[in-house]
């Protein structure tokens, strides 16, 4: 991480000489958006802002919209005059979007020490944290749960999950890119099987998680890692993700440096330290995603033996398309 | 208008003008909104983004028709009862059932679980409750308990006088109903079925949540995902034009419609009983009514109180208890200001042209999108140079205010409307100027209903926070938004917690609001 720290550095003195004069660090402010669960007082924000204000003499300061779509809105919206220095929150299935939009700038920085499911070379976005996307179930309820996509379909037609709607949440939009990446051009049949077992469609993760927990719904479609969140934070180890014999689909939170920012130098210094095992430390247990460097807090799962990967371009050119492939099918 | 009423109502220009300020003002304000989404998406690639355009119409306006004709049976049957029927804590019960309809729609979605979902009170039985009946049933929760409170009030106003004639007459219950009780009701029926229309065309969260997927859905879901998706500006102005369209149908039908004439006294006990069979019935639709209605609303608080002392000891929560109360009650009196002034206008044009004008801009506000008022409010901040963080709490005191707008329209135009016809000639007589007919005549009569408008639009503040989406705004929280985080963050208890408390104030406000105002106009009179 020194390197990634000192190349981030040389960017920084690089980028002075060729555009104009950046205002020192000192006493500069950085304006983070993001979504409101990470700026919030249990969310990872506070964590991050303390640890990097200690050394980076300047303030960070989060701004959280509703969602990570809702932050790329409205700097969308707002163009060159957005008061915002970075946008984090993002994923990678969002990423082509974003970069399609002109408005990000490359960090300029290396990542190859990270732990994620794939080497790092996006140009513009860093890793921030991430996570699979699976199926949470109840132990005490559903000592067998199905192990993969097909012997969900043929569960007896009372096995409900509840998923989130792709059109409205990444969760949501992750499962579409799950079984894109898994059964190709076979994903509408597998939509199809799958109608049956779907309670609902929920407009968000927690509306859907909610759902769940309540008991309204044997699985919900939330990530390897929530029943960690239930064992750690709860005490309650009765939760357990479905292990899918075709594979996980990561996601990876992603951060971004706005070209409109002023404080281009002291952006970078922050994704690049965010990516450091001491920044890193906060995300865990306040995030519930694994970290992209140091170690992983006990009761995190071991990475899944499979993870499935889809193209960037092949995601943004098609999301529209494989949204309304998936839709037909339930509908 | 039969001709001679315009002889009866008393001239007052400055109300019809002061009416005719508010509405145009608010047409304007939803102009702007759209002008400055418009002007945004002008900017914009012309996008790959499609909707079924002919199914969402369809399905959208399948659900609200039938939830807007059973919550007129349902509410009808309700306040039948709840008239005829006294026993220790009606009140209480005619305030749960009020506050349904300002309850978050998360709120009383999870409710309905609680008791009828698969590991609720009454899960054994299986009834289905995701789809198209699910739905219905959830609207059916929040319309049917408030068109009942509504049109509980109306028959609560019905004159002595009628009554003793009635049973004088011997009257049998059906005949009864027909003859006394209708007249009351059906003044207040199409504005009433307009706001219930308007609300399920509108619905969000719980289509979204008891919909079971992509088969039943609204057009606003559609617009929500056009704006949040595929960022596809356009699309969604020209999604929200066609929700538009179709609601103002809808609207200028019902302003058009001119209410009949409410009668204002207030009934005391009822002495006239119904017949052995009429009042079993009574008694049934009741028991239905709590099982259906109050069920949830009960659940939701059995609900919250084990993460009680989790949630009292956070310092989030008081302060967005406080930033609630005060919002809750900028919004509320900014309303009551409204409603007064269009109702009054109203009552005192005799066009039916001037009508449409004065009311359906504030039943307009109902038919747009959510995702697009947020929007809308959002350019138009920046666009005038407010930092969005210092704008939020003033947008989010107007668009409450608006929101609640058309209940509180819905509830104080019928007796501005009776107080023209019946006193008409009394005010002409006495010679009374604007404020005097307020003060003497309208205030000691209408006093009641804006406890109920007060607390009515109180509550829908407590309740709604879509509108500062985009404004960044960790600072600025109120119980709704607390509520949504923390069901982000796992921590569900707290979310339950919040939801029964906010239930709490609800109901509390819908108790006391209204009678504490009954007083007051008492003590002017």
């Amino acid at each position: 991480m020194v390197r990634s720290t000192l190349l981030a550095l040389a960017v920084a003195l690089g980028m002075g000489l060729t555009s104009p004069p950046a205002p020192a660090f000192a006493a500069d402010a950085l304006t983070i958006y993001t979504y409101d669960a990470f700026a919030a007082d249990y969310g990872p924000g506070p964590g991050l802002k303390f640890g990097f204000e200690k050394i980076c003499d300047c303030t960070l300061q989060f701004v959280a919209t509703d969602s990570s779509i809702g932050a790329l809105r409205r700097v969308q919206l707002e163009g060159a005059s957005t008061k915002a220095d970075i946008v984090l929150g993002l994923d990678t299935s969002l990423s082509g979007e974003a970069r399609a939009t002109g408005l990000f700038a490359p960090h300029g920085l290396t990542f190859d020490t990270l732990s994620l499911p794939s080497a790092w070379t996006d140009p513009d976005f860093t890793p921030v944290d991430f996570g699979y996307f699976a199926f949470v179930y109840d132990k005490t309820k559903t000592p067998n749960p199905p192990t993969s996509f097909d012997a969900l379909i043929k569960a007896p037609a009372n096995f409900k999950v509840v998923i989130e709607d792709p059109r409205s949440d990444t969760p949501g939009l992750g499962l579409l890119l799950w079984i894109k990446a898994a059964y190709g051009d076979k994903a509408p049949e597998i939509w199809a099987g799958l109608k049956p077992h779907i309670l609902t469609m929920a407009r968000s993760w927690s509306d859907g998680y909610g759902l769940f927990l309540k008991g309204d719904a044997d699985m919900a479609l939330s990530y390897t890692t929530s029943p960690t969140y239930h064992a750690i934070a709860e005490k309650n180890p009765n939760y357990g993700f479905a292990d899918f014999s075709e594979g996980f689909y990561p996601q990876i939170e992603t951060a971004g440096i706005l070209k409109s920012s002023p404080n281009q130098a002291l952006a970078q210094k922050f994704l690049g330290w965010l990516a450091t095992p001491d920044a890193q430390a906060v995300i865990p247990e306040t995030n519930w995603m694994y970290p992209v460097s140091g170690t992983v807090p006990d009761g995190f799962p071991p990475a899944p033996a499979k993870v499935l990967i889809l193209d960037e371009a092949a995601i943004t050119a098609n999301k529209s398309a494989w949204i309304d492939e998936a839709l037909a099918a339930l509908r | 208008m039969p001709r001679s009423a315009n002889l009866t109502i008393p001239r007052r220009p400055l109300r019809v003008i002061g009416g005719a300020v508010i509405a145009l003002a608010i047409a304007a304000l939803i102009i702007t909104l759209f002008w400055s989404i418009l002007r945004a998406a002008a900017t914009q690639q012309p996008s790959t983004s499609h909707v079924d355009l002919g199914y969402l119409i369809y399905i959208t306006t399948l659900q609200a028709v039938l939830s807007t004709a059973l919550s007129l049976v349902v509410g009808m049957a309700l306040a039948w009862a709840l008239n005829r029927l006294r026993f220790p804590g009606r009140d209480l019960i005619i305030g749960l059932f009020a506050s349904a309809i300002v309850t978050p729609g998360l709120v009383v979605a999870f409710g309905l679980l609680s008791v009828w979902g698969r590991s609720g009170w009454f899960g054994f039985l299986d009834i289905p409750v995701f789809g198209l009946g699910g739905v219905v049933a959830a609207h059916l929760i929040f319309d049917g308990a408030f068109a009942a409170r509504i049109l509980l009030a109306r028959l609560d106003g019905i004159p002595d006088g009628r009554l003793k004639t009635g049973q004088s007459l011997a009257l049998d219950p059906w005949t009864r109903f027909a003859v006394i009780d209708w007249p009351a009701l059906r003044s207040t029926l199409p504005g009433l079925a307009a706001i219930i229309f308007l609300l399920a065309f509108t619905s969000f969260p719980i289509v979204l949540l008891l919909g079971g997927g992509p088969a039943v859905q609204t057009i606003e879901v559609a617009i929500y995902s056009a704006v949040r998706l595929d960022f596809d500006l356009s699309a969604a102005v020209q999604l929200a034009l066609v929700q538009i369209a179709i609601c103002a149908v809808i609207i200028v039908l019902s302003s058009a419609l001119a209410p009949l004439s409410t009668s204002l006294d207030r009934s005391g006990e009822p002495r006239w009983r119904d017949a052995a069979m009429a009042r079993w019935l009574q008694w049934l639709v009741l028991a239905l009514a709590l099982l259906g209605f109050a069920t949830p609303l009960l659940a939701v608080l059995a609900d919250g109180i084990a993460g009680l002392g989790d949630v009292l000891v956070q310092r989030a929560f008081w302060a967005s208890l406080a930033t609630s109360l005060w919002i809750g009650i900028a919004s509320a009196l900014l309303a009551l200001l409204l409603a007064l002034v269009i109702a009054s206008a109203r009552a005192a044009s005799s066009s039916r042209l001037s009508r449409i004008v004065l009311g359906a801009p504030a039943y307009a506000y109902l038919a747009v999108p959510a995702v697009a008022l947020s929007l809308g409010a959002f350019l138009l901040v920046r666009a005038l140079g407010l930092l969005p963080e210092t704008a939020a709490p003033f947008v989010v005191v107007v668009a409450n205010a608006l929101l609640s707008l058309p209940f509180a329209m819905a509830t104080l135009a019928p007796p501005f409307e009776a107080i023209a016809r019946s006193r008409g000639r009394l005010i002409r007589a006495l010679g009374l100027g604007g404020v005097r007919q307020f003060r003497e005549i309208e205030w000691p009569l209408i006093a009641r209903d804006v406890g109920l408008v007060l607390a009515l639009s109180f509550c829908f503040s407590l309740g709604d926070l879509g509108v500062i989406a985009l404004f960044g705004t960790q600072d600025f929280a109120t119980l709704p938004l607390l509520l949504v985080r923390s069901l982000g963050a796992y921590r569900t208890h707290d979310a339950a917690t919040i939801a029964a408390l906010m239930l709490v104030l609800t109901i509390a406000a819908f108790v006391a609001l209204p009678k504490l105002f009954e007083r007051l106009g008492r003590a002017d009179a």
